[in-house]
């Protein structure tokens, strides 16, 4: 969802998206292991520095567009990635940084699945709600003239480049909060989390469930991950079983999958109806 | 001594070696009515482009109010009272004509910042939008998809947000182009209606329209103001006959 900002919204196509996520894991879970910070501190410090790191990825990746873009995104997060398993005095390498526990936030004990399930329920519906207002927003519909009429919105007197910064900013910052979310859940960050892999994985979410629309990217992570995590325990070739929903969604729903069965919808109510009522067509003026 | 609302002065274009503006200079008095005529290619939506800001030319100057506004970004520019239609129409398609509009309202408002309240709700902001669309003969194409609007209309919406703008000078290019004779009408009606607050550049084929409206006229050959003046005086000029019927 939080990439949904950029690609959806903001037409920005970012390869780079885990960056956020990792930094945001990686940061929380070396202040509270090595830096024996306490939860809550360490959960704001580490928003903080995957929202700066977002202002200061942005100032680069924004210099360019299009496939510039997506290759400044692609790097950057590409460096991180070999920090992650390089700096090892720092990232403990491939071994990655374990979190001892789950957090107690408020006094609510996350180590009970049924507690973490509600906090993941709340945090995820609070960020629904931000995106939902902010897709309705002026900034919104100023970020969506920005996609598809950059040079008519400074016409307007917009201001493009900011107004895409700080949609990267934001997409960021909702980024460090689900690498926050990652963290809790899993206890444990790996270099993999940083991996190209990740972002286009997020990436395929968003154009699989049909960017521009606030349900695609839930409905494309909710396929991605029952496929990797239900079907692939009947079927050894998951990977494929993946490729293949791709290749029908590409095929017969090119928008993605929410915007193509709405598209599907409205035609076969609209055959319907007209079956039913048959009314003449108005004659055109 | 009246102020100049646009001078452009010494300004130059090139396209690697194809020179698109060459010295050009004129100046608009505040609240005149100027025409830019000469043929394809002469170099009068460059011309636009370089006054916008959409281009930046290699050397010159252009004054907005006596202000030099070359070293502004576009946005700025418009801050200031710059406004356009464009030639080719660079509108929001998939959006209602009204939403159009109002981008157009929200680009001078603080509140295009806002990523929290709702832009449906905002009814103020909707009604001006629909007001102007009103002032442009469209006030019950608000909800309309603008993909689906004949191409008239659509130029019409040029307009509507361009004057949504509330701007000290309009740049139009070719604000006549494609429209039915009807349309013609409705749109020279709209112009002759604008205010004289507004100072007015157009680009116009339409000889009819464009000379009944404009004040003064620019002809431009090769990038060059070449002759400049009344209309009588212009159409007198025999450099005017050159360009347009050929030696």
């Amino acid at each position: 969802m939080s990439l949904n900002i950029l690609v959806g919204l903001g037409g920005m196509v970012s390869l780079g998206h885990a960056a956020y996520l990792g930094v945001a894991a990686y940061t929380d879970a070396w202040l509270v292991t090595n830096a024996g910070v306490d939860t809550l501190s360490a959960a704001f410090l580490a928003i903080a520095v995957t929202t700066a790191m977002a202002a200061l990825f942005g100032l680069l990746a924004l210099r360019a567009a299009g496939l510039g873009f997506v290759m400044i995104t692609l790097a950057l997060a590409q460096i991180l990635w070999g920090l992650g398993y390089r700096w090892a005095d720092l990232t403990g390498g491939d071994n990655g940084i374990r979190l001892a526990s789950r957090p107690v936030p408020f006094g609510i004990d996350l180590a009970s699945p049924t507690h973490f399930y509600y906090f993941a329920l709340v945090i995820c519906s609070l960020a629904f709600v931000c995106l939902w207002r902010l897709a309705y927003s002026p900034f919104g519909a100023s970020l969506r003239g920005a996609r598809d009429q950059p040079r008519r919105m400074r016409m307007l007197g917009h201001h493009v480049w900011m107004v895409r910064w700080i949609a990267f900013i934001m997409a960021g910052f909702w980024g460090s909060i689900a690498g926050l979310l990652f963290i809790y859940y899993n206890q444990f960050i790996h270099p993999h989390s940083l991996s190209l892999q990740q972002s286009a994985e997020a990436l395929l979410m968003v154009i699989l469930g049909g960017a521009n629309t606030f349900l695609g990217p839930i409905v494309g992570a909710l396929i991605i991950t029952l496929v990797k995590n239900v079907a692939s325990s009947y079927v050894d070739r998951w990977n494929s079983l993946l490729g293949l929903i791709f290749v029908v969604v590409v095929l017969f729903m090119p928008q993605g999958i929410v915007p193509g069965l709405k598209f599907r919808w409205t035609q076969f109510t609209r055959r319907g109806r007209k079956v039913f009522v048959a009314a003449p067509a108005p004659p055109s003026p | 001594m009246p102020l100049a609302a646009l001078e452009i002065s010494g300004l130059n274009k090139r396209f690697g070696g194809v020179p698109a503006t060459r010295d050009a200079s004129l100046c608009v008095m505040a609240g005149e009515r100027r025409l830019i005529i000469g043929p394809n290619g002469a170099g009068k939506t460059t011309l636009f482009n370089l006054v916008t800001g959409d281009l930046s030319p290699d050397s010159g100057s252009v004054r907005l109010f006596g202000q030099e506004i070359l070293n502004l970004p576009t946005r700025r520019r418009v801050h200031l009272g710059l406004a356009r239609t464009y030639q080719i129409l660079t509108l929001f398609a998939t959006e209602t004509f009204a939403q159009n509009v109002v981008l157009a309202l929200l680009g001078l408002r603080a509140a295009r910042w806002n990523p929290w309240s709702s832009l449906a709700a905002n009814r103020a902001l909707h009604r001006t939008a629909c007001e102007m669309l009103l002032q442009v003969g469209l006030g019950d194409s608000a909800d309309r998809i603008v993909a689906q609007a004949s191409y008239g209309d659509r130029r019409r919406l040029e307009l509507a947000m361009a004057l949504a703008q509330n701007p000290r000078v309009l740049l139009l290019d070719e604000p006549l182009a494609g429209l039915s004779q009807e349309e013609r009408q409705i749109v020279r009606r709209l112009l002759d209606g604008i205010p004289r607050g507004v100072t007015i550049v157009m680009i116009e084929h339409d000889m009819d329209t464009a000379l009944a409206f404009a004040e003064r006229i620019s002809v431009l050959h090769h990038g060059e103001v070449i002759v400049e003046g009344t209309r009588a005086e212009v159409v007198a000029n025999p450099r005017t006959k050159e360009v347009y019927l050929g030696e």
